[in-house]
């Protein structure tokens, strides 16, 4: 075969023994078996016999080969061996399991060749058997390599995952949850759980479990027996391999891994520190991971083991400080924001009020500030689940005593924190915070809420002040101001309206003043003083002073400014205060008026449109640049006048101009013209500067001269009633009317106004009633008109009674119902 | 929104009677809500004195409320009387509007000792 020249190796090679070729076929190194076309055994040899144990006898005309396969061979046999030996008349390496005589199956590897017959029958099957066992041996022992070398991939594709998981977990929380997902896939864990230690509150936190081997996802201390904590302590990875070995080591496990069926239960601490220092680690949390069955970790699982807790350690480490810096960016950023907050109210209730909605939800779930400030202190609440009513009180009372904080430990009374609200020394109340109950303590928080009350002490102690000020501030002007005014001469009337301005503003220095210099000379005074607080209203008080003092007989409105301009030289406060200042000759109805650096009065003649005075105008108090020649003006009003002094409040509006101003109080003035004296000044600022004004308001009415006959024209409006009556008992005082006479006729007013309201009126809310009064030696006349429609009047029982009282009142009762309705209703005077 | 109310009526006892003090000016725009507040206070009460000496002025508005309150507890078999002084205001409308005498009285302790007699 060989065309090379070299020995021709075919050739039969002379041996050194004598072969036998029966021997060689009995005892060559593989088996040979000769059957039938049906497998039927023939012939076989010893080798065969040897490695199956079988009898030549059993075999030989007894047995086909097929019956000597396991099982599966035999279906092998039918479907592959069989048809493949009939199509190709030879099979090479078929592995088969042989059934041995004593059970055992042997591995081989068979080749047969199927010896057709001259027309091409099969005649007979010659197979020759191998022994594979070792062979078989050697491709488990490579598949077993390979799927370690697969698990080990695997596993170092998850750990991988995890790495990268925790590099791009910035939080602690997410840390720790991507720590949780590994040891599933990783080692084929069921169940996993991490805990975290809370160092500055010495705990050890379940964070987040899917297990239930290691407990039932309670805190517990540092200091706790529990396998947990002691692996925490320790360090050092711990496997429990088994029950047998829970029993010993750790006992708090024996029950909760027998309850979830777990074998075996691995323990990591999650380090952070030099790896191969185990003193210098620190131990930051601990993962747990349990497994069914007992399952024994090799080396190789446990180095990988060991080298998740480490990376799960530095990550959790760079979270923290990274979960610290970002918590300490919020408590400044919430510190700063909350201290500006509070600062944009002044008042004491409206601070604690937002103190407490800007801790929940944002740093509690429940806040409380007490103030121990007023007969009933203060207290203000947001959020839900208080603390136990008793374990507060007690908490509050050593809180206060000892003006230290106080943090409880999970789970103690009261289960809230309490920090002393404390300013200048003194303990003004308490805040009291309930942390959200999944909340962790985490470092620096103690030293953020202890600054937080600090500041919120502060700012409530400032509120506190204010708010005395202002209240000292209010009740110094309210007794200014509370003066009698004269009154009880039919001569003249005067009104006085102050309007504080809005909440949390403090008092200005507006104020008023009338009072008689003699019997026939009334003086009336409107000013205001520059600034606000106690020393604006102690200044208003000595200027209010200072005019009486200075008014006088024959001194007059510009040598009373010159004495102010005086006594302003010496009392620096009032410089620059302005002043309207107006004297009434009552027997002459001469008035002179005078204005340093004041609006100017409004006058009302009874014919005609309403006038600003605006003579005898000078400078401020005490002005330095200003016009200080003091000069008065006089002019004498018809009876029945009015005039208006008022502040600048009145007219100033920051969305009107002040000429705009000046025209609507003219117009309203004008329009208020046959209203009653009464209510009238109130009426006015109510409709130029409303209920919501920024500024104080104060006005002075005075209405000079008795009118011989009382005209008034009122809304169509219940409360008008009351203000017409008031009116009009003045008018009848004032006219000598006696009471008897005086009552039955406010009676009998009253009844007609009622009537067109309720009834001229009763679907018309803007009409007027016009009411006009005369008076004469003998007797009283009041005629009531309005332009209404009445209906059903006179059946209606209530009114009806209203009409009968009319008549049994009065003397004469007349009804004019041309054009809407006028009573005339006149009553004899009784003798005097 | 009794404090409302409360310039023109205030409650107290006397004895083991209700009494309802009213004051100042009474027309068409306070009488209902004072009439509410009366009401419901005194709906427990067995006796009711209302004591009118203090009343500047009442209208028919305050007639009806009276004359309901009185008719009211008469029908409950209350025993009330309304206290008007020697003259006055209420004194000169309630005759006006010829209230019966037995209920008018003109001394609260006097009144009073009726009641509970």
């Amino acid at each position: 075969m060989s065309d090379s020249g070299g020995p021709d190796v075919t050739q039969e090679l002379r041996l050194p023994w004598d072969e036998d070729p029966d021997d060689l076929y009995e005892h060559a190194p593989c088996g040979y078996l000769t059957t039938l076309p049906d497998g039927t055994v023939v012939k076989v040899n010893q080798t065969f016999l040897t490695w199956t144990g079988y009898q030549r006898a059993d075999l030989v005309g007894h047995r086909r080969f097929r019956d000597l396969l396991s099982s599966g061979g035999q279906i092998y046999y039918e479907t592959h061996y069989a048809p493949l030996l009939r199509i190709q008349n030879e099979v090479h390496e078929l592995a088969f399991d042989v059934v041995c005589a004593d059970g055992r199956t042997l591995p081989t590897l068979v080749n047969s060749m199927l010896a057709r017959g001259p027309e091409g029958e099969p005649r007979a099957i010659r197979t020759m058997v191998f022994d594979a066992t070792e062979r078989r041996g050697y491709e488990k022992e490579l598949l077993f390599a390979r799927k370690r070398a697969e698990d080990s991939e695997r596993r170092i594709q998850v750990l991988q995952q995890v790495v990268a998981d925790l590099a791009a977990a910035p939080t602690e929380a997410e840390v720790a949850e991507a720590v949780l997902r590994a040891p599933e896939p990783a080692f084929g864990a069921v169940s996993s759980s991490i805990y975290l230690v809370d160092a500055e509150r010495d705990t050890i936190v379940a964070v987040s479990s899917t297990d239930p081997a290691t407990g039932d996802g309670d805190d517990m201390p540092r200091s706790s027996p529990r396998a947990v904590a002691r692996v925490a302590e320790r360090g050092d990875l711990h496997v429990v391999g088994s029950l047998t070995e829970a029993k010993e080591h750790f006992p708090d496990l024996v029950d909760s891994m027998r309850r979830s069926g777990r074998n075996t239960v691995v323990l990591l601490p999650l380090t952070t520190g030099p790896a191969d220092d185990q003193l210098g680690a620190q131990t930051l949390g601990v993962l747990a991971f349990s497994f069914t069955g007992e399952r024994r970790l090799s080396d190789h699982e446990l180095r990988v083991v060991r080298l998740l807790g480490q990376h799960a350690g530095q990550a959790l480490d760079r979270a923290r400080l990274y979960d610290d810096l970002r918590r300490r960016e919020g408590w400044a950023t919430f510190l700063a924001e909350t201290t500006r907050s509070l600062d944009e109210l002044h008042r004491l209730l409206a601070r604690a009020r937002r103190l407490v909605d800007a801790m929940v939800p944002e740093i509690a779930v429940w806040a409380s500030v007490r103030l121990s400030v007023g007969p009933d202190g203060v207290l203000e609440e947001a959020g839900t689940a208080a603390p136990d009513g008793d374990q507060l009180a007690d908490a509050l009372a050593r809180v206060t005593a000892s003006g230290r904080p106080l943090f409880p430990a999970p789970g103690e009374a009261p289960g809230c924190v309490v920090l002393p609200l404390t300013a200048r020394g003194r303990v003004l109340g308490t805040l009291s915070l309930r942390m959200a109950p999944d909340r962790r303590g985490v470092a620096g928080e103690q030293h953020f809420l202890t600054e937080l009350a600090d500041r919120a002490g502060l700012a409530l102690e400032n509120a506190r002040l204010y708010e005395q000020e202002r209240q000292i501030a209010r009740t110094l002007q309210r007794s200014l101001l509370a003066g009698r005014l004269p009154s009880g001469d039919a001569r003249f009337a005067v009104e006085t309206y102050y309007q504080a301005g809005a909440q949390d503003l403090e008092v200005g220095g507006d104020w008023f003043d009338a009072f008689l210099i003699t019997g026939d000379r009334l003086a009336v005074a409107v000013g205001d003083v520059v600034g606000r607080g106690i020393d604006a209203a102690t200044t208003m008080g000595q200027l209010r002073s200072a005019i009486r003092a200075l008014a006088g007989e024959g001194v007059g409105p510009a040598r009373m400014l010159e004495g102010l301009d005086r006594f302003v030289d010496r009392v620096e406060s009032a410089r620059m205060a302005t002043v309207a200042y107006a004297e009434v000759d009552l027997a002459t109805c001469e008035l002179t008026y005078a204005c340093a650096g004041h609006l100017p009065p409004l006058v009302q003649e009874p014919a005609g449109s309403p006038e600003f005075l605006l003579d005898a105008r000078s400078a401020a108090l005490g002005s330095r640049a200003g016009d200080r020649r003091r000069t008065e003006h006089t002019r004498t009003l018809a009876a029945g006048s009015r005039l208006l002094l008022y502040t600048d409040g009145l007219i100033e509006r920051r969305t009107r101009p002040i000429d705009k101003g000046f025209e609507v109080l003219a117009r309203e003035f004008a329009r208020r013209r046959d209203a009653p004296l009464q209510g009238l000044s109130a009426a006015l600022a109510d409709t130029l500067v409303g209920r919501d004004h920024a500024d104080d308001v104060c006005l002075l009415c005075l209405t000079l001269g008795t009118e011989e006959r009382m005209e008034r024209s009122i809304g169509a409006e219940r409360m008008q009633i009351a203000l017409l009556r008031a009116d009009l008992r003045a008018w009848l005082v004032s006219h000598g009317v006696g009471p008897e006479t005086r009552d039955a006729v406010l009676l009998a007013c009253s009844e007609a106004v009622a009537n067109s309201i309720e009834h001229g009126y009763r679907d018309d809310p803007f009409g007027t009633i016009d009411v006009v009064a005369t008076v004469t030696e003998d007797a009283v006349e009041v005629k009531v008109t309005d332009r209404g429609t009445w209906r059903g009047a006179v059946t209606d029982v209530a009114r009806g009674r209203g009409l009968q009282l009319i008549r049994q009142s009065m003397d004469q009762v007349l009804f004019d119902r041309s054009d809407g309705t006028t009573v005339t209703m006149r009553r004899a005077r009784e003798a005097e | 929104m009794t404090e409302m109310t409360d310039q023109w009526v205030r409650f107290s006892r006397i004895g083991d009677a209700d009494l309802v003090h009213l004051s100042g000016e009474i027309d068409l725009a306070n009488a209902g809500e004072i009439g509410r507040a009366i009401v419901s206070r005194i709906r427990e009460s067995g006796k009711v004195l209302i004591d009118l000496t203090t009343v500047s002025f009442l209208d028919s508005a305050g007639v009806r409320l009276l004359d309901a309150l009185v008719g009211d507890l008469f029908a409950a078999g209350k025993r009330t009387r309304l206290v008007v002084g020697e003259r006055g205001a209420a004194r000169m409308i309630l005759q006006l509007c010829a209230f019966r005498q037995d209920v008018l009285a003109t001394d609260l302790d006097r009144a009073a000792a009726e009641l509970s007699s």
